[in-house]
């Protein structure tokens, strides 16, 4: 089967075939809804791991500057709401500006720099409150609104928006992965010093896949606003955001382009399925496991790993 | 005003102490494994829940719970060096991510076997005032565990620089394959630092229970308290992590005497960022963090 | 004067690698750059490419002061260089590694420059391969060349690109190396152990020992210099 067979028959399915089977059940699109914000976060965390090479585990930062920057500018200065949620991607963008200081740090540094980033916004949030509303947190944020005759604010609206965003964030980050761009960040994985020597500003490049990261989980983190129309600091900055994108991308592979959306809706909705009705009350250990494991047995992820079963086993029938 | 602040300080450099027995468990793992354990906030959570059931249960002075609490939390400590000794590649980050993971487990255990309540030290005792040239206030769990945590980064600060495990561990630290040729096993010295950190961390663990108070998600806040002192330290400085830790329960005590209790983690988070940015050694250290 | 070295001094800690050189290399010289290991020779195309920062001294390329710059600008401005041990641009393949160079170096992919460099260097049939694992030692030699071709640089920095060669093989490779200087014009700095090498491909050469220039001239007058002998030899002939 070709790609592009490939990729018609998903696009067949993920707007036809799901919203036909399932639209008439709000809890089920709901959650699909919801494994959708998270996959577009992981694809944006992915993207900055497996092109940057940087671990971040302050992503929850740019979710809410982007829910906060789109839910300010329709509420407060009456922007509709798809231009407000463009903004707030750019608002995220601008926001990683400040944290691109950390870009000259090693790893671990690096990754702990941005979660105090993450801090420090939240607690802003909060602070501000003039503009945020602080902890008390806004209300009544502007639903996703109807376009030719379409109701976007519906849940099943809902799932047609996130599920767009989050397709354009995967084809940008496969047309960056095939560019020059990404050939250069590829290369300076393993061969930093022979990448600066043709030419290649290791740095800039870094702080544009920072930006572009930014940039998509504030668009995911604005339409998150939209949906559920209400927003508080400890929810918008909450670390659980970028702990289950991290599981999602680390569970589905987060060197493929794939794998982090995969990993989302399988890690989500079987927690929310399966382990949330059998462990009320801490099944988020199952994300623990699933990560600890992960990095263990296979850290290119687990669609790596059955494709390298699935090739191995062929190999030796041939054989 | 001025009484204020000197209470202020005061309670500053009590919380500095405390917190440098927290962060110098993490430091020390870091300093020999290039390990940066995320898990280490819940594992100082764990041994305050062993010592709030041993006093709920058994009734249990929280001091005479202390073998207890060691034996849980070091055993855990054992297997958390177990599970990052099975990394392989990219031990940097991927040990991030593990060590990230099991503290999501242990948040998540705890939560199930203690439940999201509030508790705290019920054997009044350790909440009693003692009142300080009398204008400084103090309980006296705080003045315990402040000396204790001075007394203990001494003795490590000793058993690092003095002794011949302390020699061996720091040659490890330097310079693993050499470490080798001169008779030092690794493992050895790295699994007795992470039993070192493990009893660093049931100590804090029975400060906060004692002095402050214990809820599940309180773990992953001690971490970051943590990580932020070993960037102020810099790597490789004991008495950097004391100097840091104190920098650090300083300023937030002042923040919140000056400004407002509100703002005592953004003031954490912004001495971390500014030090962290643009001091590339930290306040004391030797080894740059920069690549 | 296309570039222009002043004083340049290196040190790491107490040691000094290369201490206080001087030279210009006007463009299209062919300079040689010798002596023996440890000398401080690749210490200074670092210092020149970027890659260590001088202690002291100054260098420009075309006038632009050099110190200034960072690796990636230096590239831009420039300077090619193709390391001893090959440093392929890992996990991509050899036709990317060019594109990489000539993206990132000049703004553009010049795909007409890539198929002729790939021709000069006789890896038009390698070009899909990856770069970091299916090629042999000549080829990855040549790549090293390459890539720092596809950066349209004014001066190619070799370090010891046919150390390690056999015979026929370094012939073949000079041949090559006379085409690229024919059909670019460029300024090659070489550096080289072997005499018959250095005096086949250079105008004039520099001698370099514990870090200080020694000697400069003709391969022919610098190789019969006394001095230049001992250093080669340890100071035990001659």
């Amino acid at each position: 089967m070709t790609n592009a067979i490939k990729l018609a028959i998903f696009l067949v399915l993920a707007y036809g075939a799901v919203p036909l089977a399932l639209g008439g059940n709000p809890y089920v699109i709901g959650l699909i809804v919801a494994s959708l914000t998270i996959g577009g976060i992981s694809v944006a965390w992915a993207l900055l791991g497996n092109l940057g090479g940087m671990v971040s585990f302050g992503h929850a930062a740019f979710f809410g500057v982007g829910a906060y920057v789109s839910a300010l500018l329709t509420m407060r200065a009456g922007w509709p709401v798809f231009p407000a949620m463009l903004a707030a991607g750019v608002g995220a963008a601008i926001a990683s500006v400040a944290t691109m200081p950390a870009l000259r740090l090693r790893g671990p540094y690096f990754a702990l720099a941005i979660l105090a980033y993450a801090e420090i916004f939240r607690i802003l949030a909060t602070e501000l409150k003039s503009v945020t509303g602080g902890a008390a947190g806004l209300l009544s944020i502007p639903r996703l609104p109807m376009v030719l005759g379409i109701d976007f604010g519906s849940k099943l609206g809902g799932y047609f928006v996130i599920l767009t965003i989050v397709l354009l964030a995967m084809t940008g980050y496969q047309l960056i992965r095939r560019s020059p761009y990404g050939l250069a960040l590829k290369a300076m994985h393993d061969s930093e010093d022979a990448t600066k020597v043709v030419g290649v500003n290791s740095t800039m490049l870094k702080a544009w896949m920072l930006m572009v990261s930014a940039f998509i989980t504030g668009v995911v983190g604005a339409f998150n606003a939209h949906y559920i129309n209400f927003l508080e600091p400890d929810y918008a900055f909450a670390g659980l955001w970028t702990t289950l994108a991290i599981v999602s991308a680390i569970f589905g592979g987060y060197r493929t382009v794939t794998g982090p959306l995969l990993g989302a809706v399988v890690v989500y909705l079987v927690d929310q399925l399966l382990f949330k009705a059998i462990l009320p009350q801490g099944h988020q250990i199952v994300l623990g496991v699933l990560l600890g494991a992960m990095i263990l047995f296979s850290p290119g992820g687990l669609m790596p790993l059955l494709v390298a079963k699935f090739t191995r086993k062929e190999a030796s029938h041939a054989a | 005003m001025i009484d204020l602040i000197a209470q202020s300080l005061f309670s500053g450099l009590l919380s500095g102490a405390y917190y440098a027995l927290i962060a110098l468990g993490l430091a020390l793992v870091f300093g020999t494994m290039r390990v940066i354990n995320l898990a280490h906030g819940e594992l100082v959570l764990l041994g305050a829940y062993v010592s709030y059931t041993a006093e709920e249960r058994l009734g249990l002075d929280p001091l005479a719970s202390l073998p207890l609490a060691l034996m849980v939390v070091i055993a855990a400590n054992m297997v958390v060096y177990y599970l990052i000794s099975l990394i392989k590649k990219d031990r940097e980050l991927n040990s991030l991510i593990l060590t990230f993971g099991i503290g999501v487990i242990l948040t998540n255990a705890m939560l199930m076997i203690w439940s999201a309540d509030i508790h705290s030290a019920t054997t009044p005792w350790y909440h009693d005032a003692v009142i300080l040239f009398d204008t400084l206030f103090a309980m006296q769990a705080e003045l315990v565990f402040a000396g204790a945590g001075v007394v203990l980064v001494g003795a490590v600060w000793w058993w690092l620089e003095k002794t011949w495990y302390g020699r061996a561990l720091r040659a490890v630290a330097s310079n693993r394959d050499a470490a080798k040729l001169m008779g030092v096993d690794p493992r050895l010295t790295e699994i007795l630092s992470f039993a070192v950190a493990g009893l660093l961390a049931t100590v804090s663990g029975l400060a906060l229970y004692t002095a402050k108070v214990i809820q599940p998600s309180l773990g992953h806040n001690l971490t970051v308290k943590a990580f932020i002192i070993t960037v102020l330290a810099g790597i490789g400085s004991v008495p950097g992590v004391l100097l840091g830790a104190v920098l650090l329960g300083v300023v937030e005590s002042l923040t919140v005497t000056i400004a407002s209790s509100a703002l005592q983690e953004l003031a954490g988070m912004v001495l971390f960022l500014v030090v962290l940015l643009l001091m590339p050694s930290g306040l004391f250290g030797r080894a740059k963090r920069r690549g | 004067m296309l570039l222009e070295l002043d004083g340049i001094t290196v040190a790491f800690g107490g040691l000094v690698a290369v201490s206080n050189v001087s030279f210009t290399m006007a463009e299209g010289d062919v300079l040689g750059l010798v002596g023996p290991n440890g000398a401080g020779k690749t210490t200074l195309f670092n210092a020149v490419s970027g890659l260590v920062r001088p202690t002291q001294g100054r260098a420009r390329l075309l006038g632009r002061d050099l110190i200034a710059m960072p690796i990636h600008a230096r590239a831009r401005a420039g300077i090619g260089r193709a390391f001893q041990v090959p440093q392929p641009l890992h996990e991509l393949t050899v036709r990317e590694n060019l594109i990489v160079a000539s993206r990132f170096a000049t703004g553009r992919i010049d795909n007409e420059r890539i198929d002729e460099i790939l021709d000069l260097l006789k890896l038009g049939h390698k070009a899909e391969a990856e770069a970091s694992t299916a090629l042999a030692l000549t080829e990855q030699k040549a790549l090293e060349v390459a890539k720092a071709l596809a950066t349209n640089p004014k001066l190619l920095m070799l370090d010891e690109v046919l150390a390690g060669l056999e015979t026929a093989g370094k012939r073949a490779f000079m041949h090559t190396l006379d085409a690229v200087r024919a059909r670019y014009g460029l300024a090659l700095l070489i550096i080289e152990h072997d005499i018959e090498t250095i005096t086949r491909l250079c105008q004039r050469v520099i001698v370099l020992n514990f870090g200080k220039l020694i000697a400069e001239g003709t391969p022919e007058h610098v190789f019969n210099d006394s001095e230049v002998i001992r250093s080669y030899t340890g100071g035990e002939a001659a």
